[in-house]
């Protein structure tokens, strides 16, 4: 894992009119980092996932992403350009709790739409991209069909796709799995893996305590209006310093079957993939 | 029945007329209309107030009162409209208020994760409008756009009060000549059931067409 700082969080406050969701988060990704964000909702995951490309404005506060600037509306600076927010964007993928695939669109069209549109990539190469993405989370087959044919795991792993063709440098999950049966979200958290795996540099808002702390170099618990706790994702997850973090952790891995506590089961898992970045 | 041939000819003439108000009215709404629409959403909030203004005032005052209004009102400040004029312009107004509602209506049923996705691709506001938006609401709209432009052609009906001579104007005239007002009054609703029918398989084939795009 190199030391290049890609996304550079630094105070920032959020505000939707009067209320506070999060005042002075501060957050340093690094190039190939596995950051996973988790809290009880509410707490300003997604938001804050969301002000990292924009789909959000933020109120105080910077947000450098590979070198281009935001500040914050209240900070009277300019702000953004067109330009800063496309090159953001272009270099930013998101995948969605809600997939958000194009509906008149096929599989194949969804995902070469962006790279020929927005980077200007010709038919054919757009389209090759696209086979090769559509292969690598099993979904050739699906190639031609309308998203309304598809079920919502292989909804999600479309929608990966889609944000991938854009080769991007960082990706950006909000609640990937939130709105998946149970047995669709194993396909849609291999295709992540896949990619973590790959050295991408990865921002994960999720409600899946295993994954996270088996993908994840980073966990920042959000909560309470701010950054409960933050740290190595084994030592966030197996041994939280703060209370709040323990009552929340305890309370969501009741439902689960798994101990996080038990170091046997720790060491049986597979090593995090940002360590070969 | 023999008489009734020459009325025929009267109002198809009068048909002729209604086609073109209908077609002229309708063209000119959907064009404004749209350019409004999109002025109601994304526009500075001065522009939106009269946009909303004016689409209460059409969709809230009495068709006939804005056609007299138009027609004879202006007059009053030496404005001298011919009937036809009148009733184009009259039309045009009013067909331009529906539209608007509909392009509107269409527009805010996507939802907002389809602006979202586009913009998180890096989509500007205009090709995110075009490539994304503006075909899924298509779609949307097809069904309540066929209504409009069956709506514009029964407006024609009213054109009849300030003189226009459309089929109700030739309609009245040979009803009250021929002797024979039933039979003067079913050919002039063969004629509007001939052009609904039309426009009914007109728009059919275009919900269709949309449809088999997916």
């Amino acid at each position: 894992m190199s030391s290049d700082v890609v996304v550079d969080i630094h105070n920032v406050t959020k505000k939707f009119g009067d209320r506070t969701v999060f005042s002075d988060v501060s957050l340093q990704v690094h190039r190939s980092e596995v950051v996973a964000i988790i809290g009880p909702s509410g707490a300003g995951k997604s938001t804050l996932i969301r002000c990292v490309n924009h789909l959000n404005s933020f109120e105080h506060g910077t947000i450098t992403v590979l070198g281009e600037e935001v500040h914050g509306t209240e900070d009277h600076k300019s702000r953004p350009s067109r330009q800063t927010l496309r090159r953001i964007r272009t270099k930013t993928g998101m995948v969605f709790q809600t997939f958000n695939l194009f509906p008149h669109l096929s599989v194949t069209e969804n995902v070469t739409l962006a790279p020929m549109k927005v980077l200007g990539l010709p038919k054919d190469q757009a389209r090759e991209r696209a086979e090769r993405l559509l292969a690598m989370v099993g979904l050739s087959h699906r190639a031609s069909a309308y998203p309304r044919r598809l079920s919502g795991g292989e909804q999600q792993r479309v929608a990966i796709c889609r944000a991938l063709a854009m080769e991007p440098e960082i990706m950006l999950f909000d609640e990937p799995t939130s709105m998946l049966d149970p047995e669709l979200v194993g396909d849609v958290l291999d295709a992540i893996r896949r990619l973590a795996q790959e050295g991408m540099t990865m921002i994960l808002v999720t409600h899946e305590m295993m994954f996270a702390r088996d993908v994840a170099d980073t966990v920042l618990v959000m909560a309470d209006g701010g950054i409960a706790e933050m740290g190595a994702a084994r030592d966030v997850l197996s041994r939280p310093r703060t209370e709040r973090v323990r009552v929340f952790l305890d309370r969501v891995l009741r439902h689960t079957a798994s101990d996080v506590e038990s170091p046997g089961t720790a060491s049986s898992i597979t090593p995090v993939g940002g360590s070969t970045g | 029945m023999s008489g009734l041939g020459l009325y025929t000819q009267d109002m198809l003439r009068g048909a002729v007329l209604t086609l073109e108000l209908t077609a002229g009215g309708t063209v000119v709404s959907l064009l404004a209309g749209a350019v409004a629409a999109v002025g109601r959403m994304y526009g500075p909030k001065p522009l939106r107030a009269l946009i909303v203004s004016y689409v209460e005032l059409v969709r809230g005052l009495p068709a006939i009162l804005q056609l007299f209004v138009l027609y004879f009102g202006l007059t009053q400040f030496g404005i001298d409209l011919s009937s036809l004029t009148a009733a184009f312009i009259w039309m045009c107004f009013y067909g331009t208020g529906y539209a608007i509602e509909i392009f509107r209506a269409g527009l805010s049923a996507i939802p907002e994760g389809q602006h979202e996705a586009a913009s998180a691709l890096g989509f500007g506001p205009i090709t995110s409008f075009r490539r994304v938006i503006v075909p899924q609401a298509f779609t949307l709209m097809l069904p309540p756009l066929t209504n409009f432009v069956v709506l514009e052609l029964k407006n024609t009906t009213l054109v009849y009060f300030i003189g226009v001579h459309e089929i109700m104007f030739q309609a009245r005239l040979g009803a009250g000549n021929s002797g024979n007002p039933l039979g003067v009054y079913l050919v002039a609703a063969g004629i509007y059931v001939v052009v609904n029918v039309a426009l009914g398989r007109a728009g059919a084939f275009l919900e269709h067409r949309a449809a088999a795009a997916h």
